[in-house]
């Protein structure tokens, strides 16, 4: 039943992209149900068993990438568009628009299919291995929601037509959407790290770099501007920035539409008839695009508040004896060693530092801080096969806590004796201030 | 255009009408009344008040639905129309002018002329100011409806009727409100455009003398058609 809510909303987008298709083709409906439908089931299927086969890894950075790859295509043909209408001549009436052939409107919905049914197997079990029964629901439940979407397009108001542009904007929208219900096929939260991480290195390479910091036509007060660069909205704003700019492209291709010549028509009402259709036409065209900013939208929201709930325990406060150590057993009120993230907070002598212990699939024992050496030290929680940095949104997997690099916690050095695990107090606290100190020089903190 | 094979006019009749009625709770402001008018033709309607002049207009505008009979102008049934319809069918085919003139008071001659071409389609500056300059008004295009005369606003009136191209142009008592100078100028302007535009005219007046400017005078009374003469124009 969890599973179920839980695909709902993945399930409405894939029907919404069935939807989609069928409404740029013109007749045979029945070949489009086809292959979404085949396109779905083979995308279930397959992604199924390559998660089985690889652990999850390999399947949801291919899915994650052949998303990016279709966001990237949605980018090239909202340049195109703009670049039509724009450019040199520029675009004039479109008049009677062609619609593409069946095969391929049906070739776009059995790659679409196969994308939707794979970040559905991803939502439904990200590390494989899903009950066959659960399978074949999801299966079914994908085949009926498209066949329904595709009956149910009919009625959707005639007036409201596609673009290609604007069909594959709704379509790579919707996938976007979808992904974004899972944390590993995410798209928004690296993009905006990315951008965070190209402006900070930028930042770094020129201004450090080039103009060297005490050059002499750089008053001190400068760098607090060039601070508002290293601020936490950078990357936020700049994701935003690509995130939307492909389909408010295509929405001012379409804006931009030059009018029809209508001066050989003498009389004046006709002329404007003919115009105020023409406008009305396009206007009716900027629908399909706004909608698919909604749901980008709406793939945002989901990546900035995910409805994952993250295991996070409050930190266990513990004290160092006087040997300078700190000691947790192993087994007791919590067990180390039950796969779980453990949080605890040492105060000593008016400093305080935050660290984690948790024990890694292949069974040992990694203890690092709460704390990452680039990002503001906001912490970690604990998700399905990974821990998330909340700072950055990066996922890191299990298997590579404890090795030091990038945003994986700083590991800290400690001894698993037969009581627990032994740690040295003072180079944690030492540790942790270093990191924390490094990572909030510059105003805003991290990345 | 109506169709000969159902037993209705003849296919060039714009206007057709079989036992038109129009009754207002007990009073029956129009009585079954048959009218074929055809296209091109300048019908003047006459009557005492009350006599049903101004219903019938109404009902021929699409400004009110019949309470019987029916109603064929251009070939489109009005009676079939829904509201929508009604909607379009005014602003695509029906231009009228009021006694009262109806214009906007803070808007511009210019702006009340564009504000016809807003519901009809897109406004076209050039167009309106070229259709105000045809009534004679092409120095008035800024001048508010209270800085005109009477005559002016008529004008006005005129030229957002015609702005859309109308099949049909109706006029409620046109000229009620003028002086004998005016009133001959506007009905040269109205016979000078009908020349130019080949659209219907329908006017509706208690002035023989106005009446005497169309191809064809009927005269109502008590919501009955009582009489019909050609005026040999």
């Amino acid at each position: 039943m969890i599973s179920a809510l839980k695909l709902m909303p993945v399930l409405l987008a894939w029907s919404g992209i069935a939807a989609a298709l069928v409404r740029h083709v013109s007749g045979r409906r029945s070949v489009l149900a086809i292959s979404c439908a085949s396109g779905f089931i083979g995308g279930v299927a397959g992604g199924n068993l390559l998660l089985t086969l690889s652990k999850g890894e390999i399947v949801s950075s291919t899915v994650k990438s052949l998303t990016g790859t279709c966001f990237l295509c949605l980018w090239v043909v909202a340049l195109a568009a703009f670049y039509r209408v724009t450019g040199s001549g520029g675009q004039g009436a479109p008049g009677e628009r062609e619609k593409p052939y069946a095969f391929t409107v049906s070739c776009s919905a059995l790659l679409a299919g196969l994308l939707a049914g794979a970040i559905c197997v991803c939502r439904l079990a990200p590390q494989g291995g899903a009950p066959l029964l659960s399978l074949f629901v999801l299966g079914t439940a994908g085949v009926l929601l498209a066949v329904a979407a595709i009956g149910i397009e009919q009625y959707v108001p005639a007036d409201i037509t596609v673009t290609g542009e604007a069909l594959l904007a709704l379509v790579v929208s919707l996938l976007l959407f979808a992904s974004s219900f899972t944390l590993q096929l995410d798209l928004f939260s690296p993009l905006s790290m990315k951008v965070m991480k190209f402006v900070h290195d930028f930042v770094h390479q020129f201004f450090e770099s080039m103009l060297v910091p005490d050059h002499l036509f750089f008053r001190s007060d400068a760098w607090e501007y060039i601070g508002y660069l290293f601020g936490s909205g950078v990357g936020f704003w700049g994701g935003l920035l690509i995130w939307f700019a492909p389909v408010v492209l295509i929405c001012a291709a379409i804006r931009l539409e030059r009018l029809p010549t209508v001066s050989h028509i003498r009389q004046g009402a006709q002329r404007r008839k003919l115009l105020a259709a023409f406008i009305r036409e396009r206007n009716c065209r900027l629908i399909v695009p706004c909608f698919a900013m909604l749901i980008m939208a709406a793939a945002v929201y989901n990546s900035l508040f995910p409805s994952v709930e993250y295991w996070d325990p409050k930190p266990v406060a513990v004290t160092m004896n006087d040997s300078g150590e700190i000691v947790i057993p192993k087994k007791g009120e919590i067990d180390l060693e039950d796969g779980k993230l453990h949080k605890y907070l040492l105060k000593q002598g008016g400093r305080e530092a935050r660290f984690m212990i948790l024990s890694a699939p292949d069974g040992r024992l990694t203890v690092t801080l709460d704390a990452c050496a680039i990002c503001k030290p906001e912490g970690y929680g604990q998700a399905e096969g990974a821990v998330i940095c909340y700072y950055c949104k990066t996922l890191i997997p299990l298997e590579t806590m404890g090795r030091p690099g990038g945003c994986n916690p700083v590991p800290v050095p400690f001894k698993v004796g037969a009581d627990g695990v032994s740690l040295d107090a003072m180079t944690i606290l030492d540790r942790w201030s270093e990191t924390v100190t490094t990572t909030s020089r510059i105003k805003g903190g991290g990345k | 255009m109506n169709d000969k094979s159902e037993g209705r006019g003849k296919v060039t009749d714009i206007i057709e009408t079989r036992g038109l009625t129009r009754s207002y709770g007990e009073i029956c402001a129009l009585k079954p009344l048959d009218l074929l008018v055809p296209e091109g033709e300048w019908l003047s309607v006459m009557g005492h008040s009350g006599s049903g002049k101004s219903t019938l207009l109404n009902l021929l505008g699409g400004l009110d639905r019949p309470s019987g009979g029916s109603l064929w102008l251009g070939g489109e049934d009005l009676m079939a129309l829904s509201q929508d319809g009604l909607a379009r069918f005014r602003r695509e085919f029906v231009g009228i002018i009021f006694q009262q003139h109806h214009l906007v008071p803070y808007l511009t001659a210019l702006e009340n002329v564009m504000m016809a071409q807003y519901f009809h389609s897109v406004p076209d500056e050039a167009e309106a100011c070229s259709a105000l300059e045809r009534v004679g008004l092409g120095k008035r295009l800024k001048n508010r409806p209270g800085e005109l005369s009477g005559g002016e606003q008529q004008r006005v009136c005129i030229a957002r009727a015609i702005i859309n191209s109308p099949r049909l142009l109706l006029g409620d008592e046109p000229t009620g409100n003028l002086d004998h100078a005016n009133t001959r100028m506007i009905m040269e302007l109205l016979k000078d455009l009908r020349e130019e535009e080949r659209f219907t005219i329908m006017l509706v007046t208690h002035n023989r003398e106005v009446a005497a400017w169309g191809d064809r005078i009927i005269c109502l009374d008590d919501g009955v058609l009582v009489r019909e003469e050609r005026t040999g124009r």
